[in-house]
């Protein structure tokens, strides 16, 4: 619950965020779109020239009418109809269609050059992102979680190229328009284009009251819906427990009281944000009002022509549209720019240190012996995860670590895997400080299952042979039966080539630990690690397990890290830790005999 | 075989559209009043937005004609009206329909919610928790979105196009041609674009969830793919996924920006039109002067509100797609089903030793499964004794709980408690008479005393105690609001073995005639395993226990103990006899034994 709420704080900070330095994060965008730059400048200039032709054209279309209506009345006096020929006006007609074709020129431009430019810029970004998850450090990891990052290649990039799509452009025309537009009708009439201007500063005014409003209640809103959310997620997951204690009623009273919360906030809400514009098009309409009666009344007394009056009333339409899409945009220009901030935060994230430029090799055929050697290591100095641990496993022994949980026993594995690189003192592998070596060659050496089964989206063949891509369906199929899961896999509809998908609740937590398990075992590597590999298989099928695991572990070094005790009674070197040292070191027999913490642990689990 | 495959598809999407529409009717059945006064106040709306321009043309009309100041301020007058009815309208029409699509929006949500409650185990499983939890809020939420665009700015279309070609008509009839061709070409570029760009769109949103589950994938799984050094080939993969989602992206881009560069040169065009028809039309003294600006202004309202109307029609695939997902839950058939005339469950069994459950030779089959999960199932759970069921995984024991709470139902033989056919009997009756603790110890948001009570509403504080101490909860005690202390969803802020021991006090507070330990001990230590199971056997000793378990030591001390194998059962008995003749319980047993490995070589 506290997870969720610090996650809607966030949403929520998220609406109403400003960037920290915007500035900076603007010129950052900008360096990104190195080879992109063209498309904005082009589409800058065009989107200049386009307002320019679109400011003229009421102002032709004044003098167009006007030169009309005096032919027309002419016309009229001499008794005759009127027609449009080339000298009757047609050729300034003709004029007022080019600049109007030239504008639609402009106007294309712009729309064409930018259409794929956010985009564009966007993949780039969103590939930096993917270069730079696999130059993380595992500890970012640890710290961030997964939703995190992933909305910072989604969410917050769509935020920024929606804006750069539509908003970047926008804001300029807005700008130059709405300025225009203003020094043409003060131009055309100081009395009427004042009157005007109160009324686009009333709407201003209106605009970023109403927007802050929004801004608030849409924070409510997310609040409601995260509440909702959490509710629904945990009625969901525990609906056995639900419905076996006969809670429906109350649960579904529970959600519907939330479900009614959030649509009375989300009503309110959505007409906020919707109902600004017809109130602008109000007050619009109000000056309409008002410089029409007027105006009326001038053209009445001859102080303004019928062609001005039109042209005047276009200069109203186009200048009321970007009062509303000015202080939108604007808001939605910041949250993008906080959104790209997020994004550079992470691209700056420290790296792991990298590969030594001439690493040392390891030999064809390794033979596993291992060795930590006074090995420190912590997140921060003054709070040390390990302190001085050293042990040396030989060749096709048989490690196991035990100790209660966050004794450090998967930080060992993690630094010994290099996932994690050593404050002090070192590890060797066959004599060789695994800091000289090329983090691929070490890792290679290793065969890992986790006690969080991962498996990727794709076949059951292609989970087993991840490790070895050239492995045939022979291989893959004699390690699923070492694994004891090829009986399972041939009971399901497709066999090898079922689809394993991360909703999908067709195949279990064990049996997908057993896959991993075969994964391991195809790749037949030098050292195996098994963290916790058999949590969740019961007793007699996790001796099976053991036992196909130990006969691939003939001479092979192995690590093994479990919770029951009695599948590492065998073990040649069992290493008991505490509080990220290592406080007993021996054999079963030894460690019982000593009668310390091991023996401790092994009495309590089978008393 | 291509071209099969795309027919099915067709027919596919018939049978849920038509589905969908008929949820959609049913959405908006109790609203018919305010959709109706909705859409009443959004004519307003048009009707006035329209009347301005028409006014001001008018005004026009009588300041070149001289007819003065009195004829000019009525037609402001008139303009004035106009706007507070339009603007009113707009306003009145935009606040319903927030309130339309929101209640909807609540409507589908409680409603699949509701459906979720009817539906059993494995009707949920088929569709998955993740998917449940998305069809519930998220598909709701862009249904409610869709109804409020459709409402502001798709249903606007054709009133505009219709009033505004009237309107045209009424000032001149080759006017009222030239907007009624606007107005259909229009039309045309609209629909050109959305069925260009809707097929690209509905593809998008399958590329955005691959980018997240590809991403996802990436991060949980980084020690993996580091582990194997497939770090490159996450990257491509995911770099493909971008790849794939931006081509995408851009060619909509394109196709809307093509249909607004196309439409912008129509309107264009439309302008120096409107103008020169217009010259020839007064000329013919067939219209006046002072027109022109109107119509000019017409066609401009229907090309913006054609513009917006595009926007909203994109978005109504994606809402189809999300109203079909949620029809395919409130139609599913729950499998399970109370009896339409249910019988009451005896009050009889009271003594000790009387059969309180009994399996007569169940078997049961998932429905989608070619095998029997359970086969042949007989023995019964007494009053006063414990019976234990222990297997290996898929061995079929947890099925045995989700049978008596009536889950599932059996596929074949009976299975009846306190001899009612479970199946004769409503679901909420039966459970009210067991005490369960699921293997997942799940808690929920509230307080350690909010989580008790869910086993009995009218549990006293007394009670409430006496259950904690009985399943070895005592560190509640220590917790410094006692019953009160907050629970987080879940259950995450309390340890595994503290959940469970809350979970097993839940069930405590509970007086059942039958209470399930569904692999419940297994997150214990076996000295709480002892202590709890010691405490039980005073507590419960009036009552019938199922504890389904993997260590032997658990449940050395039942009463009767079920073998299963694969489904059947392969040995019945007590420890001591089972010992002597089952097979596997013997091998189970070996396995668990001190020091079981060594001995075992």
């Amino acid at each position: 619950m506290a997870d969720r709420d610090k996650k809607d704080a966030r949403d929520e900070k998220d609406e109403l965020e400003v960037p920290e330095n915007g500035l900076l994060t603007a010129r950052r965008l900008w360096a990104s779109a190195r080879g992109l730059r063209w498309r904005v400048v082009v589409a800058t200039i065009a989107a200049i020239l386009y307002v320019t032709c679109d400011l003229i054209t009421p102002l032709y279309s004044a003098h167009l009418i006007d030169l009309l209506w005096k032919n027309i009345q002419a016309a009229f006096a001499k008794g005759e109809p009127f027609v449009v020929t080339l000298d009757d006006g047609g050729r300034e007609l003709l004029v007022y269609l080019g600049i109007w074709m030239l504008a639609w020129v402009f106007y294309s431009t712009q729309s064409l050059v930018m259409a794929s430019f956010a985009e564009r810029l966007n993949l780039r970004l969103r590939k930096d992102i993917s270069a730079k998850v696999g130059r993380l450090p595992l500890r970012y990891f640890d710290a961030h979680k997964p939703g995190d990052t992933i909305s910072r290649a989604t969410n917050d990039l769509d935020k920024v190229s929606e804006v750069l799509q539509r908003g970047l452009l926008q804001i300029i025309i807005s700008a130059v328009t709405l300025v225009g537009a203003l020094i043409i009708m003060f131009r055309m009439d100081v009395l009427l284009a004042s009157i005007f201007t109160v009324f686009i500063a009333a709407s201003l005014l209106l605009t970023r009251v109403v927007a802050g409003r929004t801004l608030v209640v849409a924070g409510r809103r997310q609040e409601v819906l995260g509440r909702l959310t959490g509710r629904v997620e945990e009625a969901y997951s525990g609906r056995t427990v639900v419905k076996a204690f006969g809670r429906e009623r109350a649960s579904l009273e529970q959600i519907e009281a939330d479900a009614q919360e959030l649509a009375l906030v989300s009503a309110r809400a959505d007409f906020l944000t919707n109902a600004i514009s017809p109130a602008i098009r109000f007050l619009t309409r109000l000056s309409q009002v008002i410089c029409g009666v007027l105006a009326g009344g001038m053209l009445v007394a001859g102080r303004l022509t019928i062609g001005t009056f039109q042209a005047f009333f276009q200069y109203v339409f186009k200048a009321s549209e970007p009062v509303t899409q000015l202080s939108l945009t604007v808001n939605m220009l910041q949250g993008a720019l906080a959104a790209a901030e997020r994004v550079f935060r992470l691209l700056d994230e420290e790296e792991v240190v990298p590969d030594p430029e001439q690493p040392a090799r390891l030999p064809e055929h390794v033979r596993g012996r291992v060795a930590f050697e006074h090995v420190r290591f912590g997140y921060s100095p003054d709070k040390p995860l390990m302190s001085d641990v050293s042990f040396v496993a030989e060749p096709g022994q048989k490690v196991a670590i035990v100790g209660q949980t966050g004794a450090g026993k998967t930080t060992l594995i993690n630094l010994l895997m290099r996932f994690y690189e050593v404050d002090g003192g070192r590890i060797t592998l066959d004599g060789i400080d695994t800091r000289r070596l090329a983090r691929a060659d070490l890792r290679r050496q290793f065969g890992m299952v986790l006690q969080d089964a991962w498996l990727f989206e794709g076949t059951i063949a292609q989970n087993i042979a991840y490790g070895k891509s050239d492995a045939t369906r022979e291989d893959v199929e004699a390690a699923a039966r070492a694994a004891h899961v090829d009986y399972f896999v041939r009971t399901l509809p497709d066999g090898y080539d079922t689809v394993l998908s991360n909703d999908a609740e067709n195949i279990s937590q064990g049996q997908r630990q057993l896959l991993t398990i075969a994964r391991a075992m195809l790749m037949d590597p030098a050292i195996l690690i098994l963290d916790e590999a058999t949590s969740s298989v019961d007793t007699r099928t996790e001796q099976y397990i053991t036992r196909a695991m130990e006969a691939i572990m003939e001479d092979r070094t192995s690590f093994v890290i479990a919770h029951r005790l009695s599948t590492i009674v065998d073990a040649d070197l069992i290493l008991v830790m505490d509080h990220g040292s290592i406080v007993e070191k021996g054999n079963h027999r030894e460690l019982l005999a000593k009668g310390g913490m091991y023996a401790e642990l092994y009495r309590s689990q089978f008393a | 075989m291509k071209k099969n495959k795309a027919g099915e598809k067709g027919v596919e999407r018939d049978y849920s559209k038509s589905q969908s529409a008929r949820l959609l009717l049913r959405l908006l059945s109790p609203y018919k009043g305010m959709c109706v006064v909705t859409l009443l106040m959004l004519l307003c709306d048009i009707v006035g937005t329209l009347y301005v321009p028409t006014e001001l043309s008018a005004l026009i009309n009588a300041a070149i004609s001289t007819k003065g100041s009195p004829e000019i301020l009525s037609h402001g007058l008139r303009m004035l009206a106009a706007s507070v009815i339009g603007s009113g309208g707009c306003i009145i029409s935009f606040y319903l329909a927030s309130r339309l699509a929101a209640n909807i929006g609540r409507d589908m949500r409680v409603a699949v919610y509701r459906k979720s409650l009817e539906l059993s185990g494995f009707d949920f499983g088929q569709f998955g928790t993740g998917s449940m939890i998305t069809r519930t809020l998220s598909d709701a939420n862009v249904v409610q979105q869709t109804f409020l665009m459709t409402f502001i700015m798709l249903a606007p279309v054709p009133i505009i196009c219709v009033v505004s070609v009237v309107l045209a008509f009424g000032v001149d009839y080759q006017m009222g041609w030239l907007l009624l061709s606007i107005s259909v070409v229009m039309s045309l570029i609209m629909v050109a674009a959305v069925r260009k760009s809707a097929p690209i769109f509905l593809i998008m949103q399958g590329f955005v969830d691959r980018m997240n589950t590809r991403l996802r994938e990436h991060i949980t799984g980084v020690r993996v793919i580091r582990a194997f050094g497939k770090e490159e080939d996450a990257r491509r993969g995911l770099d493909q996924t971008f790849e794939d989602y931006a081509r995408n992206a851009i060619r909509v881009n394109m196709v809307f920006a093509t249909a607004d560069c196309a439409t912008f040169f129509l309107m264009n065009l439309v302008e120096v039109l409107v103008i020169w028809l217009g010259a020839d039309r007064v000329g013919a003294h067939a219209m006046q002067i002072g027109s022109i600006s109107a119509l000019v202004e017409y066609a401009m309202i229907i090309m913006f509100f054609m513009m917006m109307g595009q926007f909203a029609i994109l978005q109504l695939p994606r809402a189809m797609a999300c109203l079909t997902r949620a029809t395919e839950v409130l139609e599913a058939v729950p499998s399970v089903a109370d009896p339409e005339e249910p019988k009451a469950i005896g009050t009889g069994a009271a003594t000790r030793g009387d059969v309180v459950a009994s399996f007569d030779h169940v078997g049961f089959r998932y429905a989608d499964a070619d095998e029997e999960t359970l086969h042949d199932v007989d023995f019964r759970v007494r009053r006063g004794e414990v019976t234990a069921v222990i297997g290996n995984t898929g061995s079929g024991k947890s099925t045995i709980a989700k049978l008596l709470l009536r889950f599932h139902d059996v596929t074949s033989g009976s299975l009846s408690f306190m001899g009612a056919d479970v199946r004769g009997v409503r679901r909420a009756d039966l459970r009210a008479r067991i005490g369960y603790v699921p293997q997942k110890a799940w808690l929920f948001s509230g307080t350690v005393a909010s989580n008790l009570r869910d086993g009995d509403d009218s549990a006293d504080e007394e009670r409430l105690w006496h259950a904690l101490d009985v399943a070895q909860g005592g560190f509640v005690r220590d917790l410094p609001e006692g019953l009160a202390a907050p629970v987080a969803q879940g259950g995450s802020n309390f340890s595994g073995g503290q959940r469970q021991r809350l979970a097993i006090a839940r069930a405590l507070v509970r007086k059942a005639d039958l209470y399930v330990f569904d692999d419940s001990f297994s997150a214990l230590d076996f000295k709480t395993d002892a202590l709890l199971r010691h405490a039980l056997k005073d507590e419960l000793a009036d009552a019938a226990v199922v504890i389904i378990a993997q260590r032997v030591s658990t449940i050395r001390d039942a009463a009767q103990i079920v073998v299963l194998d694969e489904g059947r059962v392969v040995g019945l008995g007590t420890h001591d006899e089972l010992m002597r003749i089952c097979p596997t319980y013997q091998a189970i047993a070996r396995s668990q034994e001190r020091g079981g490995v060594e001995d075992g070589r």
